[in-house]
């Protein structure tokens, strides 16, 4: 599991994003003591570092740059300030990322898993398969019976959101949450549009009621 | 200064010397006095008199037209007196002192009033700052709950956060160019990082987002970019039609869809389905150097008498009152931050079918220069 520091002066949004990164199976290390960072980082050897840049005594940017003397863990800024300047001086300092305050949970998620896949270079299955469905996301394909056939990439996306919670109930404004998040800007009636296609799609496939709806509570696969 | 104007001010002293010369005349005449003599003193005199006048006159005249001068080249016109030489008569000495004394007071003030102001600033950037953090732990806390709560008090914080955005940028506005950096900056990336940043808004609205031809290059702030955009946004997620079946099924042969069509705009999305709302977001380059961005909705429109005032500070207009909590103030720091960062800003808007905001962007096209 990677290892993820920690340095923010601020205990409330310390406690949580600790917390956070803990149900999401990280192993988050929190800084308490300001004094000796770069000490803590050497002992500790995070994979990657959430960096907040107003720090007391110390500040952000300085602390980044010295790291990178000796270290390449990679670098998610933390900040409050949301200039340009700001940001572009953070990123030439040798950050890899730069994330506002008050940022969104599910965004903030995402960098951090792109930056560690990056840095580890693991690539993830380009296929899942649940009850006779293979969903293939590379070629944005599913494949069942022998018979395959093409998906859009909303119902690639809401599919892939289902299998994903394979067993568990989706509700209507989860999936759109998903969507939104894959930059699938749609609303409520368009959602029920897609769902529709997707459903027809895989009657042809012979697997007519994949997707069950559960009233008033949303979809279950 | 005309000399008509100078005369008529030496009228009173004018007529004296008329007087004292007719009195003296008519004493030399009855002590025995030639009239020849008396016609050439007379003469004489007058000459003398007006030759004094001409050249007072034109002295008054060019040392006026220089203190003019100096007063157009001043950018802070209440230094006058600061940069005037001073006056050589008593009487204007006395004057002079006065006016400075009084000038230096004004000019007290105003450096005062500028130093609330730019404490008051960094105050309400400090306090902006400050607030992220709260808002940050209590984002965290709630992304635990249930879903439904969750949900709601996320609605709860992102109008929070939208309200502190919106106090940052008010106070930056004072002096832009402190944290404002023009650089070329992709468009599409724009866009998807503002609708990132008021995703729980927008999202929560129930609105769809659509978006066309974004991937080109432009020259701006991202920031600065991102918050007009947002606001945009955020009033078109605000002010959606209620829509019902077939209520607006003519909707793409109206008057506001024709009429928008007619500004490049491509309508075949924004109007595909008519039952939902929809923001679509669409750019398309003029010439080498210019990019219209449009962001347009099928909201309730804006009354064609309000939208000369929708940029005015504070204006809410009868749709803000009708829906209430309108501050006025979107629109207005819109066009301010426009204005500075070089952006065009209009609106068009027809009530009940919609409101299109079409921003033009100074963006070279680079491919056009190397094929």
């Amino acid at each position: 599991m990677p290892k993820i520091m920690i340095i923010e002066d601020d205990r409330a949004v310390r406690e949580e994003l600790t917390l956070l990164l803990k149900n999401e199976g990280y192993i988050p290390i929190p800084v308490t003591s300001f004094q000796d960072i770069v000490q803590q980082i050497k002992e500790d050897d995070p994979d990657l570092i959430l960096l907040d840049l107003g720090l007391p005594g110390q500040d952000g940017l300085s602390l980044c740059a010295e790291l990178r003397r000796d270290s390449n863990t990679p670098i998610i800024f933390v900040t409050s300030r949301n200039s340009t300047a700001d940001e572009l001086l953070a990123l030439s300092m040798g950050g890899d990322d730069y994330i506002c305050k008050p940022y969104n949970i599910p965004l903030l998620l995402t960098r951090i898993k792109v930056i560690l896949r990056r840095s580890s270079l693991k690539a993830e299955p380009d296929y899942t398969e649940i009850n006779g469905l293979r969903l293939n996301l590379a070629k944005g394909t599913v494949t069942a019976n022998n018979m395959t056939i093409c998906l859009t990439r909303n119902e690639i996306q809401i599919l892939a959101h289902l299998m994903a919670h394979a067993g568990e109930i989706v509700s209507r404004a989860d999936l759109i949450e998903s969507l939104w998040n894959s930059k699938i800007y749609i609303d409520d009636n368009t959602l029920s549009v897609n769902i529709t296609r997707l459903r027809n799609k895989l009657d042809e496939l012979g697997l007519a009621d994949y997707i069950k709806t559960r009233r008033g509570l949303g979809y279950q696969i | 200064m005309a000399f008509r104007e100078f005369l008529s001010d030496r009228m009173g002293k004018t007529i004296l010397e008329i007087l004292i010369m007719t009195l003296t005349s008519v004493i030399l005449f009855t002590t025995g006095t030639q009239s020849g003599v008396i016609a050439l003193l007379i003469i004489l005199i007058c000459l003398i008199r007006i030759t004094s006048l001409l050249v007072s006159f034109f002295i008054c005249r060019s040392h006026l037209n220089e203190l003019e001068r100096i007063m157009s080249g001043l950018d802070r016109k209440y230094l006058f007196t600061e940069c005037t030489p001073p006056p050589k008569t008593l009487y204007e000495r006395k004057l002079f002192a006065l006016m400075r004394h009084s000038c230096k007071s004004m000019t007290e003030s105003v450096s005062d009033a500028e130093s609330a102001i730019h404490e008051y600033r960094e105050y309400v950037e400090s306090w902006v700052h400050e607030i992220k953090s709260p808002i940050t732990a209590a984002k965290l806390i709630c992304h635990d709950m249930n879903p439904e709560t969750r949900r709601r008090l996320s609605q709860e914080l992102a109008r929070i956060e939208a309200h502190v955005e919106r106090a940052l940028f008010y106070a930056r506005m004072e002096n832009p160019e402190r944290d404002c950096i023009i650089r070329e900056c992709n468009l599409e990336e724009i866009v998807s990082k503002t609708i990132e940043t008021y995703r729980t808004l927008l999202m929560q609205s129930n609105i769809r987002i659509e978006t066309d031809n974004l991937n080109h290059q432009i020259y701006t702030d991202e920031k600065w970019t991102c918050f007009i955009l947002g606001q945009l946004m955020q009033n078109a997620a605000r002010y959606q039609n209620e829509f019902c079946s077939n209520e607006h099924s003519s909707f793409k042969h109206s008057s506001f869809a024709r009429f928008v069509s007619h500004t490049r705009m491509n309508t075949e999305n924004l109007y595909a389905s008519n039952d939902t709302s929809v923001i679509s977001i669409s750019a398309e380059r003029i010439g080498k150097d210019r990019l219209i961005l449009d962001v347009s909705d099928n909201g309730i429109g804006i009354p064609s008498h309000e939208l000369p005032r929708v940029f005015d500070r504070g204006f809410t207009g009868s749709n803000g009152r009708a829906k209430g909590g309108s501050t006025g103030m979107g629109l207005y720091l819109c066009r301010k931050l426009a204005d500075f960062l070089d952006i065009d800003i209009q609106i068009i808007s027809a009530e009940n079918e919609g409101t299109c905001v079409t921003l033009t962007f100074p963006a070279r096209d680079l491919s056009i220069e190397n094929p």
